[in-house]
């Protein structure tokens, strides 16, 4: 009997605050051990609803997706491949064994641009089906260069679309609180972001270099030899910390790659990184909800404070283990 | 004339104080030294980590994470040389040195921690060398002293080139570049230099250096002195 299991997750691209589950990449339990959930079979099919959006039409959505694909499978060093089906009077909701991306309309997620559902099979960790849908209640906009007071169409499905691959949410960002309290974006360093960049901004076209090790992480390109890890542990007090966000930095060419401490040991890996020296910089979880990254509770009081020394991400193997001590604030 | 003869007599009269007094190495005799070298530091590279803004359209104004400024530290380290006297002005050598500086990181502009230096990462340096001294005449001895400074002391210009080989402290990254010097010292003879004898000497130097390649965040030519203090003993 085929375990399949509809994992009622869903990952949402929000304007300011809310509360989606995810890792950096997406978990799946098999036999007591959590995988990365992933697509098996390539390319990945999948259907457009018929259904309009708020200011842009089906074919709009169409040409967005195809863009991101396009971008998503332009990266070198992975091997990600989509093809388009059809067009679809589906929803994109529900387990129909389509994987389908359209326009709903969700008054009720007021801050909800657009969410990604699985069904993954959790005898092997495979995504079996993924939808996206993204909220008619927001005006979007696929003008080329952006359109004030529209949200940038393109950019939300290439966040969405990197959900549908298995990647979970990025930290590599920082917000400030609005007069309002919900959170706004002063600077982004991945796509998978968890708060959309305003109205208007098109940035997140783009893929970062967070978003590139990650997708090259989960679907590696053959192996590649100039690419290394760094691995370590967060301690504070002697303990490990968890949800420690850690970000390297490459002083030679400004890249940051982030990840988290994902377990009671306060252990970290950061994959798929150029070969060169690293800055590591440990940071408390402060902005973004941490529960849009952890079911669970996560250690956020200690200060921010960086690696003693450069650590290297040797070309096609890992780092020795550095150990980064924390304080409380 | 006359002008052509006066200068031909200047010319020749310090050539005459390097004949009769200048000590120097032994012709065609190879001679081993060994010492200490400081190396002193220089940047190699400044880097802002930033996120990209939050504005309408593809850009907008970068928010800076933090910036950091690397630097390789000055050390201190063992210097070995050997050398060939091609003539009694030009000698060839040959060393090499081994040094472990540190590449120290200030850490600055981070809104969320303060300004820092990190104690950093410790490297390995090789060193291979080759390169030329020439030696200069020069007279400044007291002849009325039995041994004059002038009798025992030997200036000389240098230049060479340098392979240097780079280790990160894991050891899981090397990276290679290349160092060109000039410079000057002295050879102090304590014994021999005159054609008679075993040379034993102290060497100094003092050099400019112009450091291509290796660990460089800017890949740029860094420039830094080093000082050498050694003894030699002619084989």
């Amino acid at each position: 009997m085929t375990r399949r299991t509809a994992i009622t997750l869903a990952l949402l691209l929000t304007i300011g605050s809310a509360s989606p589950h995810a890792y950096l990449k997406l978990g799946a339990v098999v036999n007591g051990r959590v995988i990365a959930a992933t697509w098996k079979q390539q390319p990945i099919g999948y259907f457009i609803s018929e259904r309009p959006g708020n200011g842009v039409t089906p074919m709009d959505l169409l040409a967005a997706t195809q863009r991101a694909t396009a971008t998503w499978s332009g990266v070198p060093s992975a091997n990600v491949r989509f093809a388009f089906q059809s067009m679809t009077s589906a929803p994109a909701e529900g387990i129909d064994g389509k994987t389908v991306l359209g326009f709903i309309d969700r008054p009720d997620l007021d801050r909800v641009l657009g969410a990604t559902s699985f069904m993954i099979d959790t005898a092997t960790g495979e995504i079996a089906e993924a939808d996206i849908f993204f909220n008619s209640r927001f005006a979007f906009s696929v003008a080329p260069n952006g359109q004030a007071d529209r949200v940038d169409l393109e950019s939300v499905v290439l966040h969405e679309l990197g959900h549908l691959l298995g990647l979970g949410h990025s930290a590599i960002g920082e917000t400030e609180r609005n007069s309002s309290g919900s959170r706004q974006v002063i600077g982004s360093g991945s796509v998978m972001f968890p708060i959309a960049m305003m109205a208007g901004a098109t940035a997140d076209r783009a893929l970062q270099p967070d978003d590139i090790a990650g997708i090259s992480d989960l679907y590696p390109a053959g192996q590649i030899l100039d690419a290394g890890g760094i691995v370590g542990r967060v301690t504070k007090n002697g303990q490990g910390v968890m949800g420690a966000h850690v970000v390297a930095f490459n002083p030679e060419t400004g890249i940051l790659v982030g990840n988290f401490t994902l377990d009671t040991d306060g252990a970290f890996v950061i994959a798929r990184l150029p070969s060169g020296p690293y800055i590591l910089r440990v940071e408390p979880l402060d902005d973004a909800e941490p529960d849009s990254f952890f079911p669970g509770a996560i250690d956020t009081d200690f200060r921010v404070t960086y690696a003693p020394r450069m650590i290297v991400a040797p070309s096609g193997g890992s780092s020795p283990t550095i150990e980064i001590q924390v304080r409380p604030k | 004339m006359k002008s052509i003869l006066a200068a031909a007599l200047i010319a020749a009269a310090p050539m005459a104080a390097f004949a009769q007094e200048a000590p120097s190495l032994s012709l065609h005799r190879f001679t081993i030294g060994g010492g200490v070298v400081w190396s002193g530091g220089y940047d190699i590279g400044d880097q802002t980590a930033q996120l990209r803004g939050n504005g309408p359209g593809p850009s907008a104004q970068p928010f800076t994470l933090f910036t950091s400024e690397s630097r390789l530290t000055s050390a201190i380290s063992p210097d070995v040389r050997v050398v060939f006297a091609m003539t009694r002005q030009l000698t060839l050598e040959f060393g090499t040195s081994v040094r472990q500086p540190h590449i120290s990181v200030a850490i600055d502009g981070d809104a969320e921690a303060p300004s820092q230096e990190l104690p950093g990462e410790k490297l390995e340096q090789y060193l291979f060398e080759g390169g030329a001294t020439w030696q200069v005449p020069l007279s400044i001895g007291d002849k009325r002293a039995p041994a004059s400074i002038s009798e025992r002391l030997a200036p000389f210009v240098s230049g060479g080139i340098t392979f240097l080989r780079q280790l990160h402290e894991d050891r899981t990254l090397a990276e290679t570049g290349q160092i060109y010097h000039a410079g000057g010292g002295a050879r102090y003879f304590l014994k021999g230099g005159h054609g008679s004898g075993r040379a034993l000497g102290v060497r100094g130097e003092a050099r400019v250096n112009f450091r291509r390649k290796g660990i460089d965040f800017e890949n740029k030519t860094r420039i830094y002195p080093t000082l050498t203090l050694s003894v030699f003993v002619g084989l």
